[in-house]
């Protein structure tokens, strides 16, 4: 199955594990991940505040370079992606005011959107189109004993009218590839709240209290390590893991990983190849996951 | 026209028409679990059972349980058409509206027959359902949630218009019931005691962007800081019963950060980091990371927290050079507005 593959810029930049490791598990359950052409950034979830019209615009020069592709499906690891890809169209096609604002602003452009494109969620993909028991074949090394917090944040989610592949109140999409791996899915009262990245830039006080509570809440219900649908979920939840810890005087850490990582070992590719990070590798080697 | 969904990337009809008199008697027994409260008893579930067909509401289950069940029974609602904003409660673990909520639906959405009942979350419980919205009340009043016309206008001198173009954006956000559910389910709220709140927002938005209101200096100061606070969680556009997508009003609201004289540190920190982003975008096409982070924090900031990076093992992908956009001729048309 070929997608068009919109990774993003936090995907590959600081994320760059994220874009390392989903590629690799694609190449194992033969979907084919082909770059969307002269991407541009989707404005990070921020953009549209200083200036909408742009945002959705470059929003839609992405959707039209993947119907320029001849394709019709643009997959993204990133959750901020997608909810900025899908929240253009859905203004573009709702709001008529807005709409004739941005034909203007794109007219004499290369961008010509025609509605066929959409953007979804890599994690839709995975478990709609490529199937749980696709994936269960390739799993070559089960990962039981190994407790995982399915931790979903925002914008896979929601606005669920926008959204709309699973309920946002009950999601099971990564509980569900968790179970494939043979680890342990663990729910946990803050599964869907928000990591607190987006507030980093304005209070970056209360962003991290917001992380604290995710990654509190996943390790007192029992998880050993997290799995999250988002680039820059993972910055918050994983590369700050110590700042957390000093701020809230914890004596833990909890990693957060991208679920193709968490897949990645189940199907025998090494911590390398997954570009696993030094938190989420401590924790691995403890359980006997890796060596 | 039957409206569509899209469940599991599925297209799904909601609320059409009765293709047939099986679906039009539909009948279902359901379990409903309630959280009871009283200030003496503290906190307990309880069950009942009841037959409901495709017509019943939430609204109408709980009326007959406690006129047929259980008269100790506490919720609260008026006009059951999703217009007076009493009935917000947690149906199934979601804030909802109970009386534009259908048993039957619910039934189907979650598969399940039992349906579970709380109060919502984050205001203190009076009895059962019913939970003291006074502090809903006071952010609401906070941001003066009326029109201040001009002098001319309350001597009856002048007229007040409004182009359509102006009263359609502002029209859907004026249509706050008041229930409370965003406010309930928002993460920034709990965290901050100098957030207003979603709904605040949303009617405080309603007026700053009134041509016709004279206050505008004093609705800046009571709603720009504080709209630098939402964490863009999306929880208030997804609970919304109206609509409103408050969240949205808050992205607007932050645009008029540029017209404030005395800016706050929140305020300050949060216009260098969405400068730098369109920044960086409008020269490459891309969000230049390391840049954005330079420009909003600082030198000192930024280095102390590349110790993170390298704890992390983040450190190597800070080097990485993103190739900009082939076509940036594209990228300076789109962004061209901004400047303006
Ligand atoms: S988007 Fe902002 S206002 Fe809305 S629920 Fe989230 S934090 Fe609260
Ligand atoms: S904005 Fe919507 S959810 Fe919030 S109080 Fe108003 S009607 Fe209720
Ligand atoms: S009873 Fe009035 S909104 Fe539900």
């Amino acid at each position: 199955m070929k997608v068009a593959y919109y990774p993003g810029c936090a995907t590959h930049g600081l994320s760059k594990d994220v874009d390392i490791a989903t590629k690799k598990v694609a190449e194992v359950l033969g979907l084919e991940l082909v770059e969307v052409e002269d991407w541009n950034c989707c404005g990070g979830g921020f953009l549209d505040e200083k200036d909408e019209d742009a945002h959705v615009a470059l929003n839609l020069r992405n959707l039209s370079n993947v119907e320029k592709m001849g394709l019709d499906k643009m997959v993204t690891p990133c959750s901020v992606c997608l909810g900025s890809h899908r929240l253009a169209t859905y203004k573009y096609n709702e709001n008529k005011d807005l709409r004739k604002r941005v034909d203007k602003r794109i007219s004499g452009t290369s961008i010509k959107y025609e509605n066929k494109a959409t953007a979804e969620h890599l994690v839709w993909v995975l478990v709609r189109d490529v199937g749980l028991e696709n994936i269960k074949k390739h799993v070559k090394r089960s990962l039981n004993g190994l407790k995982v917090g399915a931790y979903y944040g925002c914008q896979m989610l929601r606005p669920e009218q926008i959204m709309g592949f699973e309920l946002s109140f009950k999601p099971h999409s990564l509980q569900d590839l968790i179970s494939v791996t043979g680890a342990t899915p663990v729910m946990f009262p803050m599964a869907t709240a928000c990591c607190g990245f987006p507030l980093m830039g304005s209070n970056p006080k209360g962003g991290l209290k917001l992380a604290f509570n995710v990654l509190n809440s996943a390790k007192s219900s029992g998880a050993d390590i997290m799995i999250h649908p988002c680039s820059l979920c993972h910055l918050q939840l994983d590369t700050l893991q110590d700042k957390v810890k000093n701020e809230f005087n914890v004596g833990w850490t909890l990693p957060a990983i991208y679920i193709t990582q968490l897949l990645g070992l189940s199907f025998g590719l090494s911590p390398e190849d997954l570009g696993l990070g030094n938190y989420a590798k401590g924790v691995l080697k403890q359980k006997g996951v890796i060596q | 026209m039957p409206e569509v969904k899209q469940v599991e990337g599925k297209n799904v009809e909601v609320n059409s028409q009765p293709k047939s008199s099986a679906i039009r008697n539909e009948e279902k027994e359901i379990v409903v679990k309630i959280k009871r409260f009283s200030p003496d008893k503290g906190e307990w579930w309880q069950e009942y059972k009841l037959k409901v067909d495709r017509f019943t509401q939430m609204t109408e289950v709980l009326r007959r349980i406690k006129t047929e069940q259980d008269p100790s029974l506490s919720y609260r609602a008026a006009c059951h058409m999703a217009v007076c904003g009493s009935c917000g409660m947690k149906i199934n673990g979601a804030p909802r509206l109970a009386c534009k909520t259908l048993a039957i639906e619910l039934t189907k959405e979650y598969n399940s027959n039992e349906i579970t009942l709380e109060p919502m979350d984050l205001y203190p419980r009076v009895k059962d359902l019913v939970v003291d919205l006074d502090d809903f009340y006071e952010r609401m009043y906070k941001v003066k949630p009326r029109l201040y016309p001009s002098e001319e206008i309350l001597e009856g001198k002048a007229e007040h218009r409004l182009v359509p173009e102006d009263q359609r954006e502002l029209w859907k956000f004026a249509q706050c019931i008041w229930c409370g559910l965003c406010v309930s389910s928002c993460p920034s709220v709990r965290n901050d005691a100098e957030f207003l709140g979603p709904a605040a927002h949303a009617k405080g938005y309603r007026f700053l962007a009134d041509p016709r209101d004279t206050i505008t200096e004093e609705r800046m100061k009571i709603l720009v800081d504080s709209s630098w606070r939402c964490t863009y969680c999306y929880q208030c556009f997804n609970v919304c019963p109206r609509d409103i997508e408050p969240v949205t009003t808050i992205k607007k609201t932050r645009a008029w950060s540029s017209k404030m004289k005395d800016k706050t540190k929140v305020i300050e920190t949060g216009e260098k980091h969405i400068n730098a982003i369109a920044d960086t975008i409008r020269k490459s096409g891309k969000l230049l990371e390391a840049e954005v982070y330079l420009r909003t924090y600082g030198l000192v900031q930024a280095m102390s927290d590349m110790l993170y990076m390298l704890k992390s093992g983040r450190m190597k992908y800070t080097l990485i050079k993103e190739v900009p956009v082939k076509d940036l001729n594209d990228i300076e048309k789109v962004m061209k507005g901004d400047e303006q």
